[in-house]
């Protein structure tokens, strides 16, 4: 008997001492908890956001008092009433919320027929060099990608240059709007391509020849039948530029030159710059509470296309 | 057949352009750290190695390197865990409060990043924790974290649940189903989500520029701390780490998991 159990290998005596462990601190009875306790970590870490925005709340609400540079003890609305009236932080919220829609517009143009001659080429070769052309960028990082943009937009930059050697005026191309847009769409294209290409999958292909063979012509079957299906990816796709393009802080610090401050940079300043913890927090507070009515309100409009919760479970 | 000729034109007149702007700034930075100059020029005043050279002897860009690849790991490692016995919690189990659950497990996208960032900064600083370099990496867990959850309840979704009450019905026990069934089954999820967040951490730029002080800055935010002042070319030398990270995060993707994966519809 004895030798027959030494012949048991090592991992299936580990296997079982596990076993009689997890079954004496954990009783069949307490089963239901069992998701519970494998989510618990997950909730744990998402809940130091929670914490996060507590705390944020918190500080929104005293002053800064400029002798001492402390916080004030008592709460007051004085930074709400400063960020909603002072002309500053109106300007820089119509900057970003314009650019964002911006942004998001001529971001979903020309991610839709890259997404689709992605999921339409018949050559594998093509579709992953797509694909690597779309993962290497997001992989590689937004500092990296501005720096390539200073590199080729700047004054003395490959564009310029390259107009010297043909007899056009150095042209000033960066820290302005459109550098910070162009930025912004060029960081926002595998967002938008990946979150656009499953709901293309879905489109069968015979829909297309079915619609090219009734005679209606490329163009009319794109109006009528794919982009109406791709709906949910692009809304989708949609929600996610505009959501994070809003909120950007790297694409106008690099690219804007400090002149183009989105509304992150305006946080990030009374944060560093002035020290105003609290007019900080509070138009954190608000950019949270704006990009989270933007969401509400294009879900309620149109659905919540790609995201929907749903889909995610089979 | 002048339709389908105008479409392939139009379509690849597109594609292009797209491509164009993915690959510019990839392109120009790694040609701007072979040039021989002093300066980032175009055309480039020949070719050498020397920015590789000095980067090679700098040790304020080699330690912010490693201090970069330590916070990815952290991250990955608290991730890994977390993310997987969430995702096939959620996956596997009718969970009360499914609804409440998933949105606040997905508070990480909808929480704007300047915001989680300062939120954790105001937190780590109560904690007295701001000015270390674990807490960074335990912040980049937690934005990304729905990224790890999904790639694993997605691997999740599409196993069987037949095949564990099998497995219990030859004798297993809860733990043996778990690690010889269950866990087999999520791998290609946690393999390309532990993959995104550590690649993610690694070039993560924002909450880092909140969380770390002057002694510990991550490379994005020397790279970042730099271009304010002079663009030489050992930025570029340095920035070519991170296109190579990149590339060879995007071949072990592909080769693991396989890049289509990302077009299949749900």
């Amino acid at each position: 008997m004895r030798a027959a159990r030494t012949a048991y290998p090592l991992t299936w005596r580990i296997m079982d001492a596990l076993e009689a462990f997890a079954a004496a601190v954990w009783p069949a009875r307490f089963d239901r908890a069992i998701p519970w306790l494998m989510l618990a970590p997950a909730l744990l870490l998402v809940g130091l956001l929670v914490l996060g925005l507590i705390q944020i709340a918190d500080t929104s609400l005293r002053t800064l008092d400029t002798s001492t540079f402390l916080m004030s003890e008592e709460y007051t609305l004085a930074n709400y009433n400063r960020a909603l009236t002072e002309s500053l932080f109106a300007t820089v919220a119509m900057r970003s919320l314009v650019g964002s829609l911006i942004v998001t517009v001529i971001t979903l143009i020309l991610a839709f027929p890259y997404a689709y001659m992605m999921v339409r080429t018949s050559s594998a070769i093509l579709r992953k060099l797509l694909l690597i052309a779309l993962f290497l960028p997001f992989f590689i990082g937004q500092v990296v990608r501005a720096y390539g943009w200073l590199i080729i937009l700047g004054n003395q930059g490959i564009v310029n240059e390259a107009f010297g050697l043909i007899g056009i005026e150095p042209l000033r191309l960066l820290y302005n709007y459109p550098a910070v847009l162009f930025g912004l769409v060029q960081y926002m294209l595998p967002f938008a391509v990946l979150m656009a290409a499953p709901a293309l999958t879905a489109i069968s292909e015979e829909l297309e020849l079915a619609a090219g063979s009734l005679g209606a012509d490329w163009v009319r079957t794109f109006a009528y039948i794919v982009l109406p299906l791709a709906r949910p990816g692009l809304i989708g796709a949609g929600i996610v530029v505009l959501t994070l393009s809003l909120t950007d802080f790297a694409m106008p610090a690099i690219l804007g030159g400090g002149s183009q401050d989105f509304i992150a940079n305006a946080i990030y300043d009374q944060f560093f710059r002035t020290s105003d913890q609290g007019l900080g927090s509070t138009l954190a507070l608000l950019l949270v509470a704006i990009g989270s009515l933007l969401v509400g309100l294009l879900f309620t409009l149109f659905g919540a296309g790609t995201l929907a919760m749903n889909k995610v479970r089979r | 057949m002048t339709g389908a000729l105008s479409k392939k034109i139009v379509l690849w007149a597109f594609v292009i352009t797209v491509l164009v702007m993915l690959s510019a700034p990839t392109i120009v930075v790694l040609g701007a750290s072979f040039t021989a100059g002093n300066m980032i020029t175009f055309p480039p005043e020949g070719l050498s190695l020397k920015w590789y050279a000095r980067i090679a002897g700098a040790s304020d860009l080699r330690d912010a390197f490693l201090r970069s690849l330590y916070v990815a790991t952290i991250c990955t490692l608290i991730a890994v865990p977390a993310g997987t016995l969430a995702g096939i919690a959620l996956a596997k189990y009718a969970v009360r409060f499914q609804k409440t659950v998933q949105i606040y497990l997905l508070l990480p996208f909808t929480i704007p990043l300047i915001g989680s960032g300062i939120g954790l900064m105001l937190v780590l600083g109560e904690a007295r924790l701001l000015g270390q370099l674990w807490p960074v990496g335990v912040a980049c867990c937690v934005i990304n974290l729905p990224f790890m959850i999904w790639a694993v309840s997605a691997s999740a979704a599409s196993l069987d649940p037949d095949l564990e009450l099998a497995a219990a019905n030859c004798g297993a026990p809860p733990l043996s189903t778990f690690f010889h069934v269950t866990l087999p089954a999520v791998v290609p999820g946690v393999i390309s989500g532990s993959l995104l967040m550590f690649i993610l951490a690694l070039n993560e730029f924002l909450v880092s520029l909140l969380l770390v002080d002057a002694r510990i800055v991550t490379l994005p935010v020397l790279i970042y701390n730099s271009i304010r002042s002079i663009i030489t070319p050992d930025l570029a030398a340095i920035s070519v780490v991170f296109i190579a990270c990149a590339a060879a995060a995007v071949f072990l993707l592909d080769r693991l998991v396989g890049l289509d994966i990302f077009l299949k519809s749900k």
